[in-house]
């Protein structure tokens, strides 16, 4: 046994390990977002206030997606393999459910603000990015939130120190590359 | 009887989306608010992504790690206490290990994208200190928010993780654009 409960120096070791790999894809993703700046700051008002929000969103999602998956494989409420049972069913349509709700509010809501302070707002166009988007990541992020819980299941990786940070960070790149496909197929 | 039912997660879940959602709307309304600085410096939307994601990575390990902590008992309190002050040295300096890394990585962007040496730096200077300060800031909510969550009862993961990385969204920003204005002079 370790003689503290927190040993930092191997806390710090494994940690930064996976938070670089994690920067990385992160600038990735930021690139996608740098890409965007003639719709950001030109021709697509209002788009920039949702950026933070659908990211956000993607995050929350399939983090506690990624968690109740992760106790539901500990409690043996679903089994280590790959199959469509029943509870997995029910969470993975829970979460589109939800992808598909919290997509169209942010959408709604981000008009509205904007709208209130004085931009001209095209309506369906934000809803629209909102709701595809939302839904095109939310699609690929279960199938990767399931292949991710079980992996890391199996092989033993730390929940909150690998499989958690990973997740929120793919779901960004996946997010923001769906972002922008959608938004340079409409335009 | 089954375990999960889509009805539950949905109630469950959609509220505290939504309180999210309203934060990180914030956290666009002040980029939306400062339009001009970012055509004068692109690059700003390039930083955004990996300082609020790997501000909300790191804060939220910090958040699992300590809500299990107190789950376990081996944190009660606030002051003095060992394992808060370790666990708050790792979060410290894992933070400015990897951002030490993604500086340097925009100083070579921002060379690329035929910035001169001395702004490239100052723009380096900027980032680093914004994504300093935000997890300072971001650290403090999720110490607080992680002791509240766990007195009242409510639940770590759905609760204490979101709001965290939505306060995260709207401290990063802000962080950012003060330290690319005030540095920058945009």
């Amino acid at each position: 046994m370790p003689r503290s409960v927190v040993n930092v120096k191997a806390v710090v070791m494994q940690g930064l390990a996976v938070l670089v790999i994690c920067a990385i894809i992160e600038i990735i993703a930021g690139n996608f977002l740098e890409k965007l700046k003639e719709s950001l700051t030109v021709t697509i008002p209002v788009l920039i206030v949702m950026i933070p929000p659908l990211l956000a969103l993607r995050g929350n999602i399939n983090g506690a997606l990624a968690s109740r998956l992760g106790t539901a494989l500990h409690t043996g409420v679903i089994e280590a393999k790959i199959s469509f049972s029943g509870e997995l069913k029910t969470n993975l349509t829970a979460s589109l459910i939800l992808s598909f709700l919290a997509s169209a509010t942010i959408g709604i809501l981000s008009a509205v603000v904007g709208a209130l302070v004085g931009k001209t707002v095209n309506f369906a166009s934000i809803l629209g990015i909102a709701i595809i988007a939302g839904m095109v990541s939310g699609i690929i992020l279960a199938v990767l939130t399931v292949v991710i819980a079980v992996t890391s299941f199996r092989k033993g990786w730390d929940p909150d120190n690998i499989t958690a940070p990973l997740m929120a960070t793919i779901g960004d790149l996946v997010t923001m590359v769906s972002i922008f496909l959608v938004v340079i197929v409409g335009a | 009887m089954a375990v999960y039912s889509v009805r539950r997660i949905l109630w469950e879940s959609y509220p505290i989306l939504v309180v999210a959602a309203f934060i990180s709307l914030s956290a666009g309304l002040i980029l939306d608010s400062q339009i001009e600085s970012i055509k004068a410096i692109p690059l700003i939307l390039w930083m955004i992504i990996p300082l609020n994601g790997i501000n909300n990575n790191v804060c939220s390990i910090l958040g699992s790690r300590l809500t299990s902590a107190l789950h376990m008992g081996t944190v009660a309190k606030f002051r003095g206490d060992k394992v808060l002050g370790r666990n708050m040295r790792a979060t410290w300096l894992m933070s400015f290990g990897v951002f030490w890394f993604t500086s340097g990585i925009f100083f070579g962007v921002s060379l690329i994208a035929g910035m001169d040496v001395f702004r490239a730096l100052l723009l380096m200077f900027a980032f680093f200190a914004a994504s300093m300060v935000a997890i300072a800031v971001t650290m403090f909510c999720t110490i607080a928010l992680a002791f509240i969550s766990f007195r009242k009862g409510l639940d770590p993961d759905n609760v204490v993780i979101p709001v965290v990385t939505s306060i995260g969204d709207v401290v990063g920003v802000l962080c950012l654009i003060i330290a690319v204005k005030l540095i920058m002079g945009v």
